[in-house]
């Protein structure tokens, strides 16, 4: 969203008649205005049944600022409104001001692979001209090329003889590699260089920290690749390789928000075919150490000995939540539960009540959203941004399956609710680890101190099934299967731990 | 390659699919039984030519559903059978569903040599019935066993299924009591197994269908163990119960890991060749794909694999330890358990399990104490 607003000079604000303003309409209007975009609000969908377009009119100057007479009902599937938008970008959105002469300063806000082009690189011209067989410098990695198409979107790619000051289109330059057309950099004329690359993007950071493994270990770099081909286009993803003792080798990344990280293990396991096993994702907590040291740790199994901190903090963000009044009570009640400090309430139009949390960032992803849905019967809607970080009495949790500890299960709680959590986490592994053939303990140990444990009874009966004729090779074919298996698991002390249980630390309520 | 004295034919038809049932079986194929049936009469007879096979001891036709098959059909298949060799004591099966099992039938089979039925009984209780899709009724399926034992019939199997949803553990017994009742002479029980590609497995994913869980499984299994016991079967497999003279010989000559020759669509085959090599191969699936291969003159078989002495090992330990007779102790286990004893990882001798296996028992009752230390 952010590197699409920077290639930009206005934007179209959709607001659906019969939903209103949510709280990501908000994030975005601001993310908007801080790039200094003009607004051209519309309501869109006003033909349906349950619009209530003018009380959204009413809401969009209310919440958001903008006057209620600059917005234009519109009705996409009917045509309404269309030329009225149209004017209004027109009069409204300022005309570019680069230079057409000077030398070429193009800002790239996406990139695409084309398996038979190469790189598709999304480009705003700013100052100067682009145009084909020009040999271009990208300022940030120095890397050159010729290129070999320019183009603008209606929206296919449709080619046209040059991009000149103001214009937004793409290139083709024969790049093969992704990472020489990254997201943010400047592309100028290699022959006659811009003195200085536009700013870019600012550097986005991630928030959320998950490790991802294959479950094939073969299939470890395809999930690379995968990887390097997904950061392209989407700078807010960070990684770097990991070794789990209980997962093997895989990678732990960072993504700007849940809904970030739910997307790119989507991507990775529908568009490369992949079949991963991802962590329960935890936020970056800072650790002062007793030698003054300050260390990130955004993965819970790294957190120092306890012995060596001084303090940890974690991160903290403001959340918004819009609900209709009905649900204030239970918003309240969950954020209170979250440890969110309460900030501020207001009633807009539409009984819609704006409520402003501050909380731990860690809470929020442990489905506070799911949460938030779910008592709200689908209301309310989040959107949350980190506003710095805050000591906090935390302390590491760790369980150990049959004995070993399982690195990829540790977490990192509050130390009130520690005992607690462990009791929790310990009961819904021992219904989601399967039954092995000798019996499991599940402990929950704080700092070596059990805490909690439960027991997986062993398994009783394997062999009732029929065996006739094919089930002989079937049988067999499993039990080798079964065989190979137990030996990527010995490192899990045995025991086979499925995918749900890594994400059972994200709903112990 | 060693002799073969056993012989599965495979009949893919039903009139429904059980949604339990993975078998390879199709329910709307009926129109091609005539060509399958001259199919198979054909795979038998070219077989006879190109393996060492017969005279045959035990001759089993399974499915599917065979009982579909007309008088004539089966004549057929019983003709080329004892173009084979078939000794005079040999044990032939049919498998039959109960709602096929008519006096006229009967009489049929018996006359074609059929000496043994095996009659898909399942549940007799009706909910058990309706949540299997069987077509039939319980009432349907004693009938049948009456039938089959007025006609002459003196080797009948029951197929039944524990654990299924819906069914505590008094109608199970009570099933189970029942067709001990009639008397039966061989018990097949068996858990029913989610199998994934059924519909029942696909119930089960969703969520649709909870199976019970394998305490309760195991408490039908033991209760079928003690009861069958008091009536006087022999348990001698691990999910099979006869009557004193009434073990399987087909089965157990498969579970002894002898080789035998299955015939059909998806039949599977195992030799053991002169290299001390166990091949297992299997015919192509589809109806239509076999009965084109044998009217093209082609060996049915679609992939076969060679196994190597100790995977055979493997195999015919992984089938023996369900029998209560233990793994065979001849030709190369011999070597195998001197190999063992000498090396102390093996104490004595394997020693079949006693029939009143208390201590074993015990630890697997859930009811019971001692399970929990």
């Amino acid at each position: 969203m952010s590197r699409a607003l920077a290639a930009c000079d206005g934007a179209v604000l959709v607001v659906d008649a019969s939903q209103g303003i949510e709280a990501q309409t908000i994030a975005n209007v601001h993310q908007a205005l801080d790039h200094k975009l003009k607004i051209v609000p519309v309501v869109n969908k006003i033909d349906l049944p349950q619009a209530n377009p003018e009380l959204v009119r009413e809401e969009i100057e209310k919440v958001i600022g903008l006057p209620a007479e600059s917005v234009i009902f519109a009705s996409a599937r009917q045509g309404i409104g269309t030329k009225e938008i149209l004017e209004a970008v027109v009069r409204e959105v300022p005309p570019p001001t680069g230079d057409r002469e000077a030398p070429l300063r193009a800002l790239i806000f996406d990139a695409k692979f084309d398996a038979y082009r190469g790189v598709v690189t999304y480009v705003r011209v700013l100052e100067g001209t682009l145009r084909k067989g020009v040999r271009i410098l990208m300022m940030q990695t120095g890397k050159s090329f010729e290129v070999d198409e320019v183009g603008i979107f209606r929206p296919e790619r449709t080619v046209i003889e040059d991009l000149s000051a103001g214009e937004v289109g793409y290139l083709i330059a024969n790049i093969r590699n992704v990472r020489d057309s990254r997201v943010g950099d400047t592309v100028t004329d290699a022959a006659r260089p811009a003195a200085t690359p536009l700013p870019g993007y600012r550097h986005v950071t991630p928030m959320v920290f998950a490790g991802l493994f294959p479950t094939d270990t073969e299939q470890y770099q395809q999930l690379k690749e995968a990887l390097e081909k997904l950061q392209l286009n989407d700078a807010a993803l960070v990684y770097e390789p990991e070794t789990s003792a209980a997962l093997g080798f895989g990678f732990r990344c960072g993504f700007l928000g849940l809904l970030h990280m739910e997307i790119v293990q989507e991507r990775l396991e529908r568009e490369f075919n992949l079949t991963l096993l991802g962590t329960a994702p935890t936020v970056e907590y800072r650790v002062k150490l007793r030698n003054g040291e300050e260390v990130p740790v955004d993965n819970p199994d790294h957190l120092p000995d306890p012995a060596e901190i001084e303090s940890i903090s974690e991160p903290m963000v403001t959340a918004t939540i819009v609900v209709p009044s009905a649900y204030v009570g239970n918003m309240m009640e969950l954020s209170q539960e979250r440890r969110g400090q309460f900030l501020n309430m207001e009633y807009e139009p539409g009984d819609r009540v704006l409520i402003t949390y501050r909380m731990p960032l860690a809470e929020i992803i442990h489905d506070y959203y799911d949460q938030l849905k779910s008592r709200s019967k689908g209301y309310a809607s989040l959107d949350y941004e980190l506003v710095g970080f805050e000591e906090a009495s935390l302390v590491k949790l760790d369980v150990l399956v049959g004995g070993s500890p399982v690195d990829a299960l540790s977490m990192i709680v509050e130390r009130s609710k520690a005992q607690q959590q462990g009791r929790r986490l310990t009961e819904k592994l021992k219904t989601l680890i399967p039954r092995q053939l000798f019996e499991v303990p599940i402990q929950a140990a704080i700092g070596g101190k059990i805490v909690a444990r439960e027991t997986v009874p062993a398994m009783r009966k394997d062999v009732t099934a029929k065996c006739y004729g094919g089930d002989v090779t079937r049988k067999r074919k499993l039990l080798e299967k079964q065989k190979e298996g137990k030996k990527r698991l010995k490192r899990v002390g045995n025991v086979e731990i499925p995918q749900e249980a890594f994400m059972a630390v994200l709903s112990l309520d | 390659m060693e002799r073969i004295s056993s012989l599965y034919l495979h009949v893919p038809f039903c009139t429904w699919l059980c949604k339990y049932c993975d078998f390879n079986a199709y329910a709307v194929l009926e129109g091609l039984i005539p060509q399958y049936v001259e199919a198979l009469a054909g795979e038998i007879e070219a077989q006879k030519a190109r393996l060492p096979v017969g005279p045959l001891e035990t001759v089993f036709i399974g499915g599917g559903t065979p009982s579909l098959l007309t008088r004539e059909q089966l004549r057929l298949l019983l003709d080329r059978v004892r173009a084979i060799g078939l000794r005079q004591d040999a044990e032939v099966t049919l498998e039959a569903n109960p709602s096929n099992v008519t006096a006229e039938r009967v009489e049929g089979w018996l006359e074609l040599g059929i000496n043994r039925l095996s009659i898909g009984v399942q549940s007799l209780q009706p909910g058990a019935l309706r949540f299997l899709e069987r077509l039939h009724s319980g009432v349907e399926a004693i009938e049948a066993i009456r039938t089959a034992r007025a006609a002459g019939f003196r080797n009948i199997n029951g197929d039944l299924l524990y654990g299924v949803p819906g069914v505590d553990l008094s109608g199970w017994m009570e099933t189970l009591e029942t067709v001990i009742d009639e008397g039966i002479d061989h018990l097949s029980a068996y858990e029913l197994t989610v199998e994934q590609g059924t519909r029942l497995g696909q119930e089960v994913r969703t969520g649709l269908v909870r199976m019970p869980d394998a305490d309760s499984q195991l408490e039908q299994y033991w209760a079928a163990v003690d009861r069958l016991e008091a009536a006087g079967f022999v348990h001698y497999e691990i999910s099979n119960w006869a009557r004193p003279g009434r073990t399987c010989r087909h089965n157990l000559a498969n579970w002894h890991y002898r080789p035998y020759l299955g015939c059909g669509a998806g039949a599977h085959s195992m030799f053991r060749l002169d290299e001390g090599t166990t091949e297992r191969r299997w015919n192509v699936k589809g109806p239509h794909a076999y009965i084109k291969r044998i009217a093209q003159g082609q060996d049915a078989a679609d992939d076969r694999e060679q196994l190597s002495h100790d995977r055979a090992l493997g195999e015919a330990a992984m089938i023996g330890v369900r029998l209560m007779g233990g793994t065979p102790t001849t030709g190369n286990f011999l070597d195998v358990r001197r190999q063992l004893v000498e090396s102390g990882l093996l104490i004595a001798r394997l020693r079949p399990l006693p029939s009143r296996a208390r201590i074993s028992r015990r630890a697997g009752r859930p009811s019971r104490g001692s399970a929990r230390r």
